[in-house]
């Protein structure tokens, strides 16, 4: 093994790379897919909390400074069902429902305060905290004093299915496998094909350059690819938070896992052709563990029989959950397990190809 | 330099290409190593560069077994494969520039070794839009880059114009002159005939004969004469007549034919490597 040869071959393999259209692909698509998710469903962009008020009459002097209000966007509605219907669809996260004289009510001492507010289920913690802020300010304009000293009435109903992961936290356990995975894995297949149709391997091996050396770059470009794909997606998505250097530690085993996966399925395979075939067939044993992760009422054992759930969860663990080393212990066991499995399984496969080099030159 | 002694192989699925051959080069010799396809030629060249592993026998090479041999090895060895193998994607300059990074030992410019074969204005091109041709002078100074002390060249001339066969050849000669030893493998015996200073031939895994071209000529030829020619001033068909080399001078009637007609040409009769290769292997060499 020669650092220096490594580093001439990896340094190849990054400008030739970049002209692989499918390794750009692989690249670039977990950061788009990320980029327009946070864009559709709000954490990028995020949306401005969205409040509904049906006023049954004469509360204008406490729905004024709602609709003035310049950090959220509030709507009247003519009727309680429309109110309704809007936080069932998700146009409004909060719908108020204001009786007749509830402004009166209000500055009324003596009177008793009761009105009704409609949550939407999916409705981010964030936008919530703020409407709720807003509309206590209201109530505390309207009477002079704080709210607390009024005989409150809220009837509190949910609408809409109950879930407290928005859809960006529920798609970034798939992004990250994508991410981590096949950035770690379609670099060094790919690379290794084209040195293969190119006949370019006897050509490196009848240099002081061993198969080994070449199977190392690629590996470990492999590797390093996956590590910054994993990085960047958690950043974008917010969620390289926590520990970050457990969240480095798992992804270095993840891209340990991946590139080694990656060099061992571009050994095997003929030619792009038949790794695609592979990739197409069993990729989504891979995705599956993201792809359950999706629908929460699928339960969690399920997404562990699937080697890359060992990446993703330690991961969602730490960066959502604040889980420490104690909490994914097992997990980052099982994913080094793997991951020294497939060098074992590389080493046997170098041997191979070496036969192989010999015998189709 | 190179010394091979009983060395035979077996690839894994059980059929002996190689069976107990024998030879040596010297140092700074051109040996053409030839046969027909399938005879043990690329097998024995590919066991020689340390592709193929697991033979029997005993192989030295610059003064050292070949087993005891690292990767360290490639530093004095150069090999052109009988294939073009270069990265598509870059071009020529770049293809060598890269190669030239993995060696450790002093290194040739690669817009000299392109000037050399003629491929100086295709520096910058990208190796996909070579010829075959274009790409197997890149496959050949690619070999030399290292100016390594032992070469070993699959076919360097095959698929290359008369002109671009003989830059090569010019090259080989030039290498052998500058001290370095030429181990070639080919079935073109009138490249070997041209350069080799020996040649061997191999069929069905074994080695019927060593020895130099001329050697091999002046031993298997006919000692004889032809002579075409024409009577001057008739409108005759040319005529021919073969006389023994031995005593020619004496001969009457060879003498006659010279004084009193137009000859056309006059060729001794030695064979050539392929009718001697033909002669002593029975197989031809396609």
């Amino acid at each position: 093994m020669d650092i220096q040869r490594i580093a001439v071959l990896i340094g190849k393999d990054a400008r030739l790379g970049a002209t692989n259209f499918m390794v750009v692909y692989v690249l670039v698509m977990p950061v788009v897919l990320s980029l327009l998710i946070a864009l559709v469903f709000g954490d990028l962009l995020a949306q401005t909390p969205r409040l509904g008020i049906y006023d049954a009459g004469a509360s204008e002097q406490f729905t004024r400074p709602l609709l003035d209000h310049p950090s959220i966007n509030t709507t009247i509605y003519d009727s309680e069902e429309a109110l309704q219907s809007a936080v069932e669809r998700g146009s409004e996260e909060i719908g108020l429902s204001l009786p007749a004289g509830f402004a009166a009510s209000l500055e009324d001492d003596s009177a008793e305060v009761d009105f009704t507010v409609y949550r939407w289920g999916e409705a981010g913690v964030r936008n919530l905290l703020l409407l709720e802020s807003a509309v206590a300010r209201a109530m505390t304009a309207a009477i002079g004093s704080s709210i607390d000293q009024l005989p409150v009435t809220v009837n509190a109903e949910q609408i809409g299915s109950a879930n407290t992961q928005t859809w960006s936290q529920r798609l970034l356990p798939l992004l990250l496998i994508m991410s981590i995975v096949l950035g770690g894995l379609f670099f060094p297949a790919a690379s290794l094909l084209d040195e293969k149709k190119d006949r370019t391997l006897v050509a490196l091996t009848s240099t002081p350059t061993s198969l080994l050396d070449v199977y190392l770059s690629k590996t470990l470009m492999g590797f390093i690819l996956s590590g910054i794909m994993g990085s960047v997606i958690l950043l974008i998505n917010g969620a390289f938070v926590g520990q970050v250097a457990l969240l480095l530690l798992v992804i270095a085993l993840g891209g340990l896992m991946s590139s080694s996966f990656g060099i061992i399925l571009g050994s095997v395979s003929k030619d792009m052709d038949t790794f695609m075939g592979i990739i197409k067939g069993a990729g989504i044993l891979l995705y599956a563990p993201g792809i359950l992760k999706i629908f929460p009422q699928v339960p969690e054992w399920i997404g562990r029989i699937f080697p890359t759930y060992y990446l993703m969860n330690p991961l969602l663990e730490v960066s959502q959950n604040g889980a420490g080393i104690a909490e994914i212990a097992l997990d980052i066991a099982v994913l080094a397990l793997i991951s020294v499995a497939l060098l074992l399984l590389l080493s046997s496969v170098i041997g191979r190809q070496q036969q192989k080099l010999a015998l189709e030159t | 330099m190179l010394s091979v002694e009983n060395l035979s192989y077996t690839y894994p699925g059980g059929t002996e290409a190689v069976r107990g051959i024998d030879f040596s080069i010297e140092e700074g010799e051109i040996f053409g190593f030839l046969g027909p396809s399938g005879a043990g030629k690329s097998t024995t060249q590919k066991v020689l560069i340390r592709l193929l592993r697991g033979f029997r026998g005993s192989i030295t090479v610059l003064g050292k077994p070949l087993d005891e041999w690292d990767d360290s090895y490639y530093e004095q060895v150069g090999v052109a494969f009988e294939l073009p193998n270069h990265y598509q994607k870059l071009t020529a300059r770049e293809n060598l520039s890269l190669f030239r990074t993995l060696y450790s030992r002093e290194t040739r410019d690669p817009a000299e070794l392109l000037e050399m074969v003629g491929l100086e204005d295709d520096a910058d091109t990208r190796i996909s839009q070579f010829s075959k041709g274009m790409q197997m002078r890149l496959n050949f100074v690619r070999a030399l880059i290292h100016m390594p002390d032992l070469l070993f060249l699959d076919e360097p001339t095959t698929g290359l114009d008369p002109v671009n066969g003989q830059k090569i050849k010019d090259i080989l000669r030039q290498q052998k002159a500058e001290g370095r030893t030429i181990f070639l493998t080919t079935h073109d015996m009138t490249v070997a005939d041209q350069i080799c200073d020996r040649v061997a031939f191999i069929v069905d895994g074994e080695i019927t004969l060593i020895d130099s071209p001329r050697n091999l000529r002046l031993q298997h030829g006919r000692r004889r004469v032809r002579v075409e020619y024409h009577h001057d001033g008739t409108s005759a068909p040319t005529q021919q007549a073969e006389f023994p080399l031995d005593g020619l001078g004496d001969s009457d009637e060879f003498l006659k034919i010279l004084r009193s007609n137009r000859i056309e040409t006059i060729h001794t009769q030695e064979a050539t490597l392929e009718d001697i290769f033909i002669q002593t292997t029975g197989r031809s060499l396609t």
